[in-house]
């Protein structure tokens, strides 16, 4: 506790929370900020009492209600790159931010039908304990790790830049402090008050969220009377491309990236670590089911929202020389056309309340992040891919620590060196490579009673490979950071090439895997189908 | 006989799944793909204005596919509760 509370004096002292409208101290976001985090805090101390052992560590001991749940996954969903991003993209472009929205969304049907029960059903920390259910522990839980990690890195660097470069507009503080207090205060969550801290941190982080941002679509509206007809003609009137903000723009330019980026959304939300840990934190299928519901609901309720506060901006903030710089554009960037919007429509109260809880989504976001690597470092590669029924809970729980420290530093390490490069394709590459690698090895063993661990490692390793190659020889990295004329690669999205890899690799190396060891797996799938299908024989929650 | 019918539960409740299941898979995809398929080889039609209004087809259709997903986990799991819940339940209590 004594670290915790050495780091709010580093944050009161840093802080000079100078907001990106006007340069005064704006002490709604101070106090809301100082708020939050000591909510969180508090709440990090009661957790840290009830995790003792690595189950509550990483699962929060299994109680969580659907509905918690719920809200838990959409904040994990709802990060300030998808709340500033989104409406930056639709208030640059307009419908285009829609094209997005829709495909981080179309993910949850599809875990829903296909993942979700299996999943409780057959895992208890994470979804590599459903990969290697009836394969062999060691290199699957390898190839899985893997593929978690990498997944988990690359958003951490995405979010961990943005993060940086948002609190320095927002509140004009260096960008190192910044990295340095979002990883600070992730590393404390983690440790201290594992799963249950992160869960509360993020249920409260997405309460407050949706209700800044519906009061911010409340009050766009009522400026238009509720008149949405109206709305749009003055945005269209307004925006400098006119009626082409009502229709596709230059987002997706030919059908192999629509397919591809598709894909990739589509099955990569199904295959993010951080996403599927949360399965385990309900006690059962039906639970499972409701907090898929709940979750869509709200994740598609906060969409619609940014799409309207993305259209508000155009409207209320685009034509007000208050938010633009000499050059016409918006100050900061366009990113910020969400932050501008709440001091439009709600004066520096709604600004300071927007501000804060931006950094509070963010601060949620990398602690789930976080925790998901956590899981992967400690439980898949220590615990069961190299001390094989040598480990002991307490010892897994005591790495899986160090583990989130071990992070915590990497993630602001990172964030300092990435501070000038362009991040926004690492989101990208870590839908694909879950799209590519994590989905199709879950949903193959769930489903398909031939793969081998021959097949899988092979095959998911080859995709990984591949999404990873075709990134870098594409024209994102080879063009834009490399600073090459012209790309070996010529499309921005990897999914469909690197999936077709992976597949077909598995299929390919299961069938014709003729060893004993792939006998015994195929017989097992009979009675793992039943248990995925029924949950006869899961773990019972921790008593209260 | 005990083990014959919990067999035939567990019969029952794989075929009722996979009757749930095909007909949601593919409305879920169909949609999405129709959407990013409009997109990519007919942008110009998502710019047509519906009725009398300044709001464009495009739009229109995001909207309703984002109420669509949503409605697409309600139906699952109302028939999930209905259906399947009650064969999982008689199964475990074997």
């Amino acid at each position: 506790m004594n670290k915790l509370i050495l780091l709010l004096g580093l944050i009161f002292s840093n802080l000079s929370f100078a907001s990106a409208a006007n340069e005064e101290l704006n002490y709604t976001a101070i106090i809301m900020f100082v708020l939050f985090v000591g909510v969180t805090l508090f709440i990090t101390y009661w957790a840290s009492k009830k995790t003792h052992t690595a189950k509550s560590f990483y699962t929060a001991g299994g109680n969580i209600t659907g509905f918690q749940n719920g809200l838990a996954i959409s904040g994990d969903f709802m990060s300030a790159a998808s709340f500033l991003g989104i409406s930056g993209l639709v208030y640059l472009s307009g419908f285009d931010g829609l094209i997005y929205s829709i495909g981080f969304l179309i993910g949850w049907p599809i875990i829903l039908l296909l993942i979700a029960e299996p999943l409780r059903n057959l895992g208890k920390y994470s979804f590599s304990d459903v990969v290697s259910f009836r394969l062999k522990q060691k290199p699957i839980r390898i190839l899985a790790a893997c593929g978690s990690l990498s997944t988990v890195i690359l958003y951490l660097i995405a979010q961990m830049v943005g993060a940086g470069k948002l609190i320095e507009i927002l509140f004009g503080l260096p960008y190192y402090s910044a990295v340095m207090i979002v990883g600070g205060l992730m590393i404390s969550y983690v440790t201290f008050g594992g799963m249950l801290a992160t869960t509360w941190v993020q249920i409260i982080k997405a309460v407050l969220l949706l209700s800044g941002a519906t009061l911010m679509a409340f009050l766009v509206l009522y400026q238009f009377e509720f008149n949405f007809n109206q709305f749009f003609s003055e945005a269209v009137n307004v925006h400098s491309k006119g009626k082409n903000i009502m229709a596709p723009g230059g987002l997706i330019s030919d059908p192999v990236s629509a397919i591809s980026l598709g894909l990739a959304l589509m099955f990569g939300t199904a295959g993010l670590p951080h996403i599927l840990m949360r399965f385990f934190t309900v006690p059962d299928a039906v639970e499972a089911r409701k907090s898929v519901v709940y979750a869509t609901g709200f994740i598609g309720y906060f969409y619609i929202l940014t799409f309207i506060i993305g259209f508000g901006a155009i409207v209320l903030v685009s034509n007000n020389p208050v938010y633009l710089n000499d050059s016409g554009s918006l100050i900061g960037n366009n990113n910020m056309a969400a932050i501008h919007l709440s001091h439009a429509v709600g004066g520096d109260i709604l600004l300071g309340f927007i501000s804060a809880v931006a950094f509070a989504t963010i601060l949620a976001v990398v602690s789930g992040l976080t925790l998901a690597g956590a899981s992967a470092i400690s439980h898949d590669l220590y615990a069961n891919a190299f001390l094989i029924g040598r480990n002991d809970e307490r010892k897994e729980m005591k790495i899986s620590k160090l583990a989130t420290i071990f992070l915590g530093v990497l993630a602001v390490f990172l964030g300092i060196i990435f501070e000038e490069q362009n991040v926004a394709f690492m989101v990208g590459l870590a839908f694909a490579i879950a799209a590519t690698t994590n989905f199709p090895i879950l949903i193959l063993s769930i489903y398909w009673k031939n793969l081998t661990t021959r097949g899988a490692v092979i095959g998911g390793s080859a995709g990984l490979f591949t999404a990873i190659l075709l990134v870098i020889l594409g024209p994102v990295v080879w063009v834009d950071i490399f600073g090459n004329n012209e790309a070996f690669f010529p499309y921005k999205y990897p999914a469909l090439f690197s999936m077709i890899v992976t597949f077909v690799g598995i299929w390919l190396f299961s069938m014709t895997d003729k060893s004993k060891n792939s006998k015994v797996e195929k017989k097992l799938f009979e009675s793992q189908y039943f248990r995925s299908q029924t949950g006869v024989g899961i773990d019972k929650p921790n008593a209260h | 006989m005990q083990i014959r019918n919990t067999k035939e539960i567990y019969q029952q409740l794989k075929e009722a799944r996979t009757k749930i299941l095909i007909p949601l898979i593919l409305l879920t995809i169909t949609s999405y793909f129709s959407f990013i398929w409009v997109i990519a080889f007919n942008p110009n039609f998502f710019s047509i204005l519906i009725f009398d209004t300044n709001i464009s087809i495009g739009i229109f259709l995001g909207f309703l596919l984002i109420l669509l997903i949503f409605l697409i986990t309600l139906i699952y799991v109302y028939f999930a509760n209905k259906i399947l819940e009650p064969l999982i339940n008689k199964i475990k209590k074997k």
